[in-house]
């Protein structure tokens, strides 16, 4: 399932890339290898309160001092890219768009474990 | 923006007769006739149109030689033939000289009706799509190598042009009588556009040199350069001083070029393009004003009257969202959280300035807020 992200993950100057369900479970992340160390904080993070305030937000791209994220509203959550200032922004925008409606195969870890265990007891 | 449909014939009362007749479909198009082969090609040039039908027989330039200058010249456009003249083979002929159909007179209104819808759906076949971004949708049209027409109107001014995709390459362009490079610019420089697809290209042969991504950034360079022009014209208008150029700033000596004295009289002299400049002392300017209009100031120096800017206000309905955005920002040792834009559900579009006081700038749907951020962050 990473593999749909390769496109964005391959673009210059993208530092990771998460999946966040409108819960605010984080699905999926993925970082490059110059940011596992900020990567390791994720869990840290408590996405709700994040996603309860981007409720009703499509889009939205948040510009810091060292980095900015691309962040995309789906039906199943959000999709957040973390970027440095090099990354070409229309490109990841483009490859975003390109992906958001693959990000519906995404299931919540729960769901999937709940899944596993189905097949293993059935 | 209704499609026009061109009637070209010499016969003045059939004009006026189906003129007439079609009003009754003025919701679908509009009519727009020509009484020669000629006034039909200076209409063409001028006026977006959709469709054209003519009279194969008319005195100096006929049916077949307008036929033939639309192909060359408007190649999209398709041109229905029509005569009273019927005989065995006049539709073969028609149809292989590169007409789109035929109409045998005399035809009813709702017949030529038909026929016009048929053509406009199929330049539509592959759907609408309406305020969209055009950049990002070219860019997705090269990605997946598609052959495409893609007929665009720009719905602040009330103007047309077709982009010619094959396999994903941008083929030709046209606009009015103009194809090639210098019409793919006009267009990409539209910001509010509808675009509707039709899957096909009349074009085999590559008119514009160069990939897309160096069409698109060539196009915002002159997109840029025109918007530039009309401002410092407004200026000059208004009679604004602009001084100080950034290359004499830099280094007045080595340009050769003396900064003038401030005080010359420019009533009749119009600003140089080199020689746009704010105030020196903007910084301490800046400082006095308050955080709204440091922000409009900054805008419209860096971005000019076309900013896209509806409105900007205080606005602490952000705050909680900076709170959460801020702390992510700062376990991920991202920095101090500059400015966000975001698109709320129904296209509500805002450029939030986090602050002793949040300001939030309303922006509409063609407001360059990239560049806005890019001043403001």
């Amino acid at each position: 399932m990473k593999d749909i992200f390769k496109d964005v993950m391959g673009l210059e100057g993208v530092h990771g890339l998460l999946v966040v369900s409108n819960e605010g479970s984080v699905m999926l992340s993925k970082f490059s290898p110059d940011f596992k160390g900020e990567a390791e904080k994720l869990s840290q993070i408590n996405w709700e309160p994040f996603t309860i305030e981007m409720g009703n937000i499509k889009d939205a791209e948040l510009v810091y001092d060292r980095a900015r994220f691309y962040i995309k509203k789906s039906e199943t959550g959000f999709l957040i890219v973390i970027i440095g200032d090099n990354a070409p922004i229309s490109m990841v925008r483009l490859n975003c768009e390109v992906l958001l409606p693959l990000l519906t195969k995404i299931q919540p870890a729960s769901k999937r474990i709940g899944k596993i265990l189905r097949k293993k007891l059935f | 923006m209704r499609p026009n449909v061109l009637i070209v014939d010499d016969d003045q009362t059939f004009l006026r007769l189906i003129q007439k007749d079609l009003e009754g479909f003025s919701e679908s198009f509009n009519v727009l006739i020509a009484e020669s082969g000629k006034s039909a090609l200076d209409l063409l040039k001028k006026a977006y149109v959709s469709f054209v039908v003519s009279d194969l027989r008319m005195p100096g330039m006929d049916g077949f030689e307008l036929l033939s200058n639309i192909l060359k010249k408007f190649p999209d456009i398709p041109v229905y033939m029509m005569t009273s003249y019927d005989k065995p083979k006049t539709k073969d002929v028609v149809v292989k000289s590169g007409a789109a159909g035929y109409l045998k007179k005399p035809f009813t209104a709702i017949e030529l009706f038909g026929e016009i819808t048929k053509t406009l759906n199929k330049k539509a076949e592959g759907g609408s799509l309406h305020s969209v971004t055009l950049e990002t949708f070219l860019q997705l049209i090269e990605m997946e190598q598609q052959t495409s027409t893609l007929r665009i109107v720009d719905k602040k001014e009330d103007r047309g042009g077709v982009l010619f995709f094959r396999n994903g390459e941008l083929m030709n362009a046209r606009v009015g009588d103009k194809q090639g490079k210098d019409a793919a610019y006009e267009i990409l420089s539209w910001s509010n556009v509808s675009v509707s697809i039709e899957h096909d290209c009349v074009f085999q042969e590559k008119i514009i040199q160069g990939d897309l991504q160096a069409i698109l950034l060539d196009a915002m360079r002159v997109k840029d350069e025109l918007a530039e022009e009309i401002e410092m014209e407004e200026a000059s208008v208004n009679g604004e001083i602009l001084l100080d150029s950034p290359l004499t700033k830099a280094n007045p000596e080595s340009s050769g070029v003396k900064p003038e004295p401030a005080a010359r009289d420019i009533s009749s002299k119009k600003p140089e393009t080199t020689a746009k400049v704010r105030p020196a002392k903007k910084e301490v300017e800046l400082s006095k004003l308050s955080p709204i209009d440091t922000i409009r100031m900054k805008i419209k120096n860096s971005i000019g009257r076309r900013d896209g800017v509806l409105d900007i206000y205080p606005d602490q309905s952000w705050d909680a969202l900076i709170d959460q955005t801020s702390n992510i920002g700062n376990i991920f040792n991202c920095g101090r959280l500059n400015v966000l834009y975001v698109n709320r559900e129904k296209n509500e579009q805002f450029i939030i300035v986090p602050g002793e006081e949040t300001t939030a700038i309303s922006i509409s749907s063609d407001s360059p807020w990239d560049r806005i951020i890019e001043a403001l962050g």
